[in-house]
This record gives C-alpha cells, structure tokens and sequence, in this order.
C-alpha cells in the first residue's frame, strides 16, 4: 500500500508542478535558515569538555572597588589579581588547580634561515594539562617542581613543533622564546576548543596557544600582559612588581571539584580567605565569591554572540511563514483535489487511506525540502565564513547531528504543515463531489 | 462606491477563513521580521558610517617587536621615525600605544575634581608626540598642540603621567558639561584619581579604538613615546601612495634592524573592514533574509490567489455575465487580498512592537521609531498588492461564456 | 428590439475549424417570449452567448435595442449586459459563498446603484420570487427550484429588457419546472422580453414562438415568414 501511496504522491506532485516547486522551496529556505543559525548556535554553546564540565570551576573573588562593582548588578571581577592568584595556588586547596595569563612573545628557531615570529603565551601551572586533559602527541606538561623552581621549560603546540623541530618528537631540545632558551617537556596533539573556554576575556573563539610555560615565568621575565587588564585603582609605585602587586586583574583561576562536598569547602576556603585578606586592609567589599562551573560561566560571559541568537530567533520565524505558506499552498492543493478524493470515498477509500495517501505525499515534500534545506545550509555555513572570515571557522562545520536534525526538523515541520489540509480533505463527503454543480 | 465591495467580499471570506487567516498570519510575521531587520539594518549601518577621525583613506600601522639581549628601543624608535619620516610620500608618522577602530588599546578615568569616589569619566590614552596632531589628521580648535620640548620617553611599567594632554571636545564637554568646550584649556583634570593634567588643547574628533564603546570619542592624548620593546608606528601617506609604502616601509624597517621583527602590517581600510564585519555580516544577512521572505510570502500569496481563482472560475464567469468588466474583477482580487493585507498589517504592527519589546529586554537593542511601523504597512499592503495582481488578472480575462457552460 | 443579421461564429483549433453559427438571422421584437430549440450542438448556446454579449461573433450584423453592438469593446459590452440583459443558468450560477441578499446584489454593485436603491430593488426581487423571508440563507440552504428562483430575482433586480434563459429547468424536476415556467410567463406578461434556449420541445411550445437552430442557422419554422420578412425589411 505504502507504494502505491508513493507512486500517488509522486503523480500527484507532478501534477502541479510549480505550486509542488514552491512548496519545496519554502521548506527548503525554511529549513536551510534555521539549521544554519542553528548550526552556528549549537557550536557557540557547545560543551567544549564534557567529561568534565560539572567538576571544573571558575573563580571569581570581589576585589574590586569599595563604590562601584566591578560589573552590573555586583558581579565581581571577571578576572583576579596578581596577589590572589599566588596566594591561592600556593594554598593547594583543590583537587586541582590553575592560575593563568596570557602574554605573547618572539620565538628565535635555531636556523639561520628561519625567520623570528611572534607566538601567543599561556601562562599556567602543570595542574593545567590534567585539568583539561590536553592531548599530548609527546612527552606530557611539566612536574609541580618545575612550577616553583621556576624551571625554563615549554609544552608547545603541534603546529609551533612542526614550524620549529618539522614535526620530530622535539623533547628534550631547546626552543628559545621571549629571549631565553627553554626546554620541551611537551608536544600537544591537535587540540581545538569550542569555544575556548579557559579564557574567554577577548572572545571565546580564539585558538589555542602555540606556547605554554610555567606561569611565574610572568615575574621572572617581566612579561607583557595579554588579554584585559582592568584597574580600579592605580598601581603604588613604580616597576614592574608594584603592577604585579596591584589590584589590577589580568589572571583567570581554574580548580577541579569532584563532587559537591569539595566545592562547598573550597568555598568555605576562598570566603575564609578573602576574610583574611580584609584584615590586611583589602577587599573592601562585601563577600562575594563564585564557583561557576564550564556551562555556568560560558553562560556568564555570554559566550552566545547576541546577533547569533538574534539571527536564530529571526529565522525561526522565517521557517515558521515558509510553513504558513505550504499550509495554505497544501490546503488549496488538497481543495483543487476534492472531486478525486470524493471519488476515491465513494469507491470505498476508508479516511484512514485518504490520510495516508496525503501525509506520505507531505512527507516527501517535507523530505525533498529538507534535503535541499540541508544543502542551502551548508551552502549559508560557507557564506558565514566568507562574512565574518576565518576566525568563525570551528562555529560553521555540520556534524551528523546537524544533518540528522535538519531532516528531522523538516520532516516533522512539513507534516505539521500537513496535518490539517490532510484532515480537512479527508473529511469531504464521498458523495458532494460527483453531482455535477 | 457600490463599485467597491467590500461588504460582500468580507462576507464571503468569513466562510473560507482558514486561507485568509494564513495569508494575514503570513503577512503580519513577514512585516514583524522585515520591519525588525530594516531597523536592525539601520543601526548597524549609522554605527558603521561614523568617522573614526582619523585619515582613514591613506593610513596604515605595523608593529614592531624587539627580542634579544642588545635590543634599544629608544634608539631603535628614534631610528625608525626618522626613517619612515623622511620617506618621500609619507605626510607623516608616529609611534603610538593605540588606533582607532582597531579594538585594542588603553582606557583610564578621568575626574575634575582630585579624591576617591569622584565622578569620572572613561577615556582612551592616545601617547603621541608633536607630530601626533599632523598624522592622525585631527585638528586643534582651542589651545595648542604639544611641541617637542612637551615630549617625554615613558619606560616601561611606568605609572605615572605628563602633566599637559589634548582632550577631544566631546571628552571636555563629558568632563565640563556646564563649561563651554572652548573654555576648558587650561583646566586641570586628574588621572589616577589624584595626579593633576593640565588641559594643553582641544582637538576636533578621534575616535577610541573600541568601536563597540558607548564613550567612542572620549579620548585624552599624553605627549610621551613609549620605550617599550613592543611599538606600534602609525603613518599617514599622501592619497594614492598608501599601497606603495605599506611593503616598502615594512621591509625598510625589517633590514634596518635585525633585533625586531616586523608584524601586523594593516592599512586602517582593512582594520575599519574586520572591526565592522560583525555588523556589515549581520547587515548582510537580514538583507538577505528579508528579501528571500518577502519573495516567498508573495509567492504564496500568488499561489493562494491562483487557486483561489480557479476555485472560483465559474464565479468570476458568471459575474461577467452580470455585468463586471474586466476591471471589476481585477478590483475585486485586489480588494480581497487588501482586506486580508489590512488585517494581516495591524496584526503585525502590533507583532512588530512586540518583537521590537523582546530584542530590547533581551539583546538591549533600541526601540524601534514610530514610523517604521506605518512604513512597514505600506510596503506590505504593496507586496500583497503586486503579488495579487498576476492571478487578478488572469481571473479578468476568464471568458464571460463561462458562465453558460455545463461543467 | 434584437436583430442578428448574417452572424457568423467560428471556433478554431489548431486542426479544424467549427462553424457554430454561420449566416444566423433572428428578430425577436420587444415583449415577445421566445423559444430557441434544435439538437445539442447544433449552435443554441452559441447563440445565446452571443445575443448576451458574452462572446464576440466574426462577422454579420447584431443590433441590440436600437444599437448595433458588432464592435463595442469589452468595457461597452459589459455595461450592456448589466443594464439591458438578465441572465439565467441551468445550473443557476449563484455564488456559494455570499447568501441570497448579496447575490442578488452582485449586477446592481455593477450597476452603481447607491446603497438604498439596491436594498430596495433585492428586496422587492426576492419578494417576487416569494423568497423574501430568506434572504440572509446560503444557496447551499436551499433547494434546486428556490435556486433558480433566486438567479431569476438576480436577472430581474436590475430590471433589463431581456431576460436570456439557458435550460432554465435542466437541472430542475418537473413539479419545479412548472412553476419556473410559471413565473417566467408572468415576467413575460409583465413586458420583459425572454429569449429561451431549451432542448426540451414540450417547454419550447410554452412560448410565445419557437425558432429551431440546425448546423448553427436558423431552420425553416413557425414564423419564419414573418421572419423573412423583418429581415427583408
């Protein structure tokens, strides 16, 4: 039956086809927009390390002015200061934990030939790697020792290690940056973050870093600062240690939580500090302390570009009129076929078959629109990447969760569509329409 | 105005409801989202045709970044300004912290009266040197432009300031709301809560590098060049030379030192171009989307008529042969979808509000001027219009003969 | 008055030529009630279109009314048929979605009648055709005769002076044929011309005089002399 079905439905949209055309069409713009803003949407929400997205937290601490906060409604700082970091990481109260900068530097490969360039910094301790369990190609992220001593030694990227050592395993061999010679202990694997949430000051989509060194490296070689740094108050006194020492904030602060008994003491813990730290005359503020999680701070910070939202509220509007329109098109369609459909229920059709035949007629509209829809995304992923160039590239791939989506979502909608022209064409009386008028 | 029926076309109608429902739901979420992007649309072009100040046509800037243990950058800027000055074709050029448009730079507050807890204001910190003026192609309109004896080297980590700075007069009008702009030379500001800045001049307009930010011209210039190893070197270029010096000065500068390299070489065109891509895209995008939309509503509004007509074949035949002309019939199609149209506008000027209502709470867009709303009905009640006016008259030339014809 | 004089229609395809009409003549004087008959296909409709002005013709002579409307564009001709001429169906042609109040009021819209006149002529229409207590009622509400009745209140509104009758009972039986033909013959009495184009001979001889249309002319009938004469005349 359901070929027969098929075969119907095929006739019958071949019979009309340009008002068939133009359904298709309207579902395939319909569709094509939504799985685009979708698309672009679902990536800059994503969960960029689900494992563990529930056990790593970031932490804020309300340093910041006693006469403003630092943002609208008295959230703290985005970032902490100098003083805090350190102190923090040497109180050891997590599970794991990692306090972190960015800065950027010149990298002087051993040839002669090869030419200086400018290579992007992360600022970390060794916690670092086994928080966000990076991909090691070789060798691994450097000992707790290495922090403290303040050893010269770079985890490097797998681009920088192809640039640099032609993609040997290059532990052991010196790599000299910012000036100095540093030692690889580590090579990363490709590592893509989406967004890259470790840091998001200056946007969430930036890549990752091509080099990663121990993060007192910063005082050590007086290292310029990336990212924001916001002041609420000028630093007292001249040099680099009294910026360092300054309620500046230029450093973000990760620490693993396995279960909530951890995050409720590490809690107690940065209160009991911050407590602390007002005693000697900081902190002017009323306590006010966060532990966000991945997704609550991704939240926070809005990683979601307005316009992206913007856009997918706008086209699911659209889809919604292109399905308007295959609504009226399908009934007026369904109407045009009220003597066949008498004719089919005088000869004994039940309502039942009637609905049949007209939902699997829907459907492959549905199916065909959605299949083109899915092509004309693909198609608008491309321009979005022409528009906002290459820096959107990881927001516009389609995975088969989109593809699978697309289908979905024009299948259903197209039967929703269908639903009530197939119900009000069912129930023409099998009689009305073989009288002549 | 028996001619004109609406009575009976409206009665007519209400006992085909569901057709003229959709096309008024299809009309009203059309108008909703082609309304709501046009203003949208607007924004983000005014935002995009504000001017940065500066000679945006003929300027470019590149960074240089000095590594290795025997690198000077005092002698190194000394050497480099010197050179790019006197390449022929450059009107001129300076170091400078920060550019316009280009998204990163240095903001600090600013207050008119010393102390803690004082009202201030954001600006942004322009470091230039005497020739700042010529090269960034502003203007001075009150007080003067430092001259050479006012420029001081600021080391690095330095936190302290000059004592003169030029203030743009949309800053000395934020600062002095009760003072004329003209009179605010000579007054004293402070930077860092306390430490006192004399106002040397006001000049014309600059923007701020952060195009995003509400205080965009709120900019403060200090006479010092920086002795950092990381500079920037902005220059000016006579109309028509800009293309021919960017590779030319870039390599200049690269062999005449080898302890730096050379990066970021961007004409400020290129830089306005990648600041406003978000905006110029999302222009782009509700363009697109709006005309595709418009398209398919009144493609379905044809779709619909022309069955409708079919439908009503007989009809229209035997209306002709009562009496309609072809001009009539016409009229009545017209007449029916403008009635379907008018419903389907009021219905969407009050959607059009509502999704305006929901961007500003959400997104903190502005709220949408009155007359678009009008505007958008208009162009609406003339889609339906055009749309309609194919099968209206392909109705009108249905032969009268129909009406005596046994189907 | 109505006059064709050698009316020629021609229909053509792409491979044959159809002469519906070739060389017709008629006169049919005012207030006579005449009866048009002949096979199917043998041009009555044709004819009937024609004398409504509802199709052109290609060549000969029609004078309606003392006008002669050979080359009177779409515009002119529309005009006449909705002031001079009422028309009636076989299958009544009332529009299914407006109840009997705005169908009867279609030819006077046209007509530009102003609000009052028309409420007044529908009225006293329907009232005519004793339907006055339905006007508010769809066709749909009503039967097969109360149809016909209601196109004829239609034709009648606009008070032509021709009343042009297409198998005005084909799709009624015959107790409702009867009274259709009642009514028709009092219209007639009344001083409304009517022109009725029938296969059926029994309702043919219920006119005043019958003409019978063979291979698109008029055959040799009745008064044809008459006839010949007004022609030669």
């Amino acid at each position: 039956m359901f070929t027969y079905y098929l075969r119907l439905a095929f006739n019958s949209i071949k019979r009309n086809p340009i008002l068939s055309a133009l359904m298709i069409t309207a579902i395939a713009l319909g569709i094509g927009a939504s799985m685009t803003t979708i698309t672009v949407n679902y990536l800059m929400s994503s969960n960029p390390i689900p494992h563990k997205s529930e056990q790593l937290y970031y932490v804020q601490l309300d340093s910041w002015s006693p006469y403003e906060a630092a943002n609208d409604q008295n959230e703290p700082p985005d970032q902490i200061t100098w003083t805090d970091a350190t102190n923090l990481m040497k109180a050891k109260q997590a599970f794991r934990q990692s306090a972190m900068a960015s800065t950027g530097g010149v990298i002087e490969p051993a040839g002669q030939d090869e030419k200086p360039f400018m290579a992007s910094i992360r600022l970390a301790f060794s916690d670092f790697f086994h928080l966000f369990d990076t991909p090691f190609l070789y060798g691994s992220g450097w000992s707790d020792s290495a922090d403290s001593n303040r050893e010269y030694v770079v985890v490097i990227s797998k681009a920088t290690n192809e640039r640099l050592f032609g993609g040997e395993n290059s532990i052991g061999r010196t790599v000299r940056v910012v000036g100095k010679n540093f030692r690889v202990v580590g090579v990363l694997d490709e590592w893509v973050l989406v967004p890259r949430f470790y840091d998001v000051t200056t946007g969430p989509f930036h890549e990752t870093e091509e080099v990663f060194m121990p993060f007192y490296m910063k005082q050590e070689l007086e290292l310029t600062n990336g990212g924001n740094t916001n002041c609420w108050k000028s630093p007292e006194g001249e040099g680099f240690m009294a910026f360092l020492q300054s309620e500046c904030v230029n450093y973000q602060m990760w620490v693993e939580l396995r279960n909530d008994d951890e995050r409720a003491q590490y809690m107690d813990f940065l209160n009991n500090y911050v407590t602390e730290q007002k005693a000697l005359g900081r902190f002017a503020r009323p306590l006010n302390n966060r532990l966000s999680n991945v997704m609550q701070w991704m939240e926070n910070q809005e990683v979601v570009a307005d316009d992206a939202q913007i856009m997918m509220w706008v086209s699911f509007m659209f889809l919604l009129v292109c399905l308007l329109n295959t609504i009226g098109l399908l009934l007026a369609k369904f109407t045009g076929k009220a003597a066949e459909i008498g004719l089919r229920r005088a000869v004994g059709a039940s309502k039942t078959d009637l609905f049949n035949q007209h939902i699997v007629e829907t459907a492959i509209i549905g199916v065909v629109g959605g299949i083109l829809g899915l092509g004309l995304a693909y198609l608008c992923l491309e321009g979005i990447k022409s528009l906002y160039g290459e820096f959107v590239q990881n927001l516009v791939g389609l995975d088969l969760v989109m593809v699978a989506c697309a289908i979905g979502l024009a299948i259903v909608s197209s039967i929703l569509a269908g639903l009530y022209p197939t119900w009000r064409a069912c129930n023409i009386a099998p009689a009305s329409q073989l009288k002549s008028q | 105005m028996s001619q004109w029926e609406i009575g009976p076309i409206f009665r007519a109608m209400m006992r085909n409801k569901v057709g003229a429902v959709l096309i008024a739901i299809q009309i009203a979420m059309t108008m909703t989202i082609v309304v709501n992007s046009i203003f949208i649309i607007n924004q983000r072009a005014a935002l995009m045709e504000r001017h940065s100040g500066i000679d945006e046509a003929n300027s470019f800037y590149l960074t240089s970044t000095g590594f290795g243990e025997n690198f000077d950058p005092k002698s190194t800027t000394q050497n480099d300004l010197a050179l790019i000055r006197s390449t022929p074709g450059v009107v001129d050029a300076i170091q400078i912290n920060a550019i316009p448009t280009t998204g990163s730079g240095w903001s600090m507050s600013f207050q008119v009266e010393p102390g803690e807890d004082k009202q201030d204001e954001g600006a942004a910190i322009y470091m230039v040197d005497e020739h700042g003026v010529n090269a960034l192609d502003v203007n001075v309109i009150a007080g003067e432009n430092f001259n050479a004896n006012d420029i001081r080297w600021r080391p690095k980590s330095s936190r302290n300031w000059p004592d003169i700075v030029l203030i743009t007069k949309a800053m000395a009008q934020s600062l002095f709301p009760d003072t004329p702009w003209q009179e605010t030379v000579g007054k004293t500001i402070y930077i860092s809560q306390t430490e006192p800045m004399i106002i040397k001049g006001i000049v014309d307009q600059i923007q701020a590098p952060w195009v995003g930010w509400d205080d965009l011209e709120h900019v403060v210039m200090t006479p010092e060049i920086t002795q950092f190893s990381s500079t920037r070197y902005f220059i000016r270029a006579e109309p028509g030379q800009r293309d021919r010096l960017m590779p030319l000065i870039e390599e200049a500068l690269a062999s005449s030192n080898k302890q730096r390299i050379i990066r970021g070489l961007h004409s400020i065109e290129e830089t306005r171009e990648r600041s406003y891509r978000g905006d110029a895209a999302m222009i782009k995008i509700l363009s697109t989307i709006m005309v595709v939309l418009t398209i398919v509503t009144g493609l379905g509004i044809v779709g619909l008529a022309s069955f409708s007509v079919n439908r009503r074949k007989k009809q229209i035949g035997t209306r002709r042969a009562l009496g309609a002309s072809q001009g009539a019939i016409v009229r009545y199609f017209m007449l029916e979808n403008f009635l379907i149209s008018t419903v389907g506008v009021v219905i969407g000027a009050a959607l059009t509000v509502g999704l305006n209502m929901l961007l500003v709470n959400l997104f903190g867009l502005n709220a949408i001027d009155w007359y678009y709303i009008p505007s958008g009905m208009l162009v609406l009640w003339l889609v339906g219009q055009i749309a309609v006016l194919g099968p209206a008259k392909r109705a009108a030339n249905i032969p009268p003969a129909l009406a005596t014809r046994t189907v | 008055m109505l006059i064709m004089q050698d009316v020629k229609k021609i229909f053509r395809t792409d491979l044959i030529e159809t002469h519906a009409l070739r060389d017709f003549n008629l006169q049919v004087t005012e207030g006579e009630f005449v009866a048009v008959t002949g096979p199917s296909g043998s041009g009555k409709t044709t004819f009937l279109n024609i004398a409504g002005l509802l199709e052109t013709f290609e060549g000969g002579r029609y004078e309606l009314d003392g006008q002669d409307v050979s080359h009177l564009n779409d515009k002119k001709r529309s005009q006449l048929r909705n002031e001079k001429i009422g028309f009636i169906f076989q299958s009544f042609n009332l529009i299914p979605d407006l109840n009997l109040f705005d169908n009867v009021d279609v030819p006077l819209r046209y007509r530009g009648f102003n609000a009052s006149e028309r409420k007044k002529r529908i009225e006293e229409s329907l009232e005519r055709v004793g339907l006055a207590n339905r006007m508010k009622h769809l066709p749909s509400q009503l039967s097969g005769g109360q149809q016909q009745r209601v196109a004829i209140a239609r034709a009648l509104a606009g008070d032509p002076r021709f009343l042009l009758a297409d198998e005005p009972t084909g799709n009624l039986d015959t107790k409702m044929a009867l009274s259709v033909l009642e009514l028709l013959k009092d219209i007639n009495r009344n001083g409304t011309t009517i022109v009725m184009v029938t296969h059926d001979p029994g309702l043919a001889q219920q006119a005043q005089r019958n003409i019978y249309v063979r291979d698109g002319k008029v055959s040799e009938m009745g008064d044809v002399v008459e006839l010949d004469q007004a022609a030669n005349g």
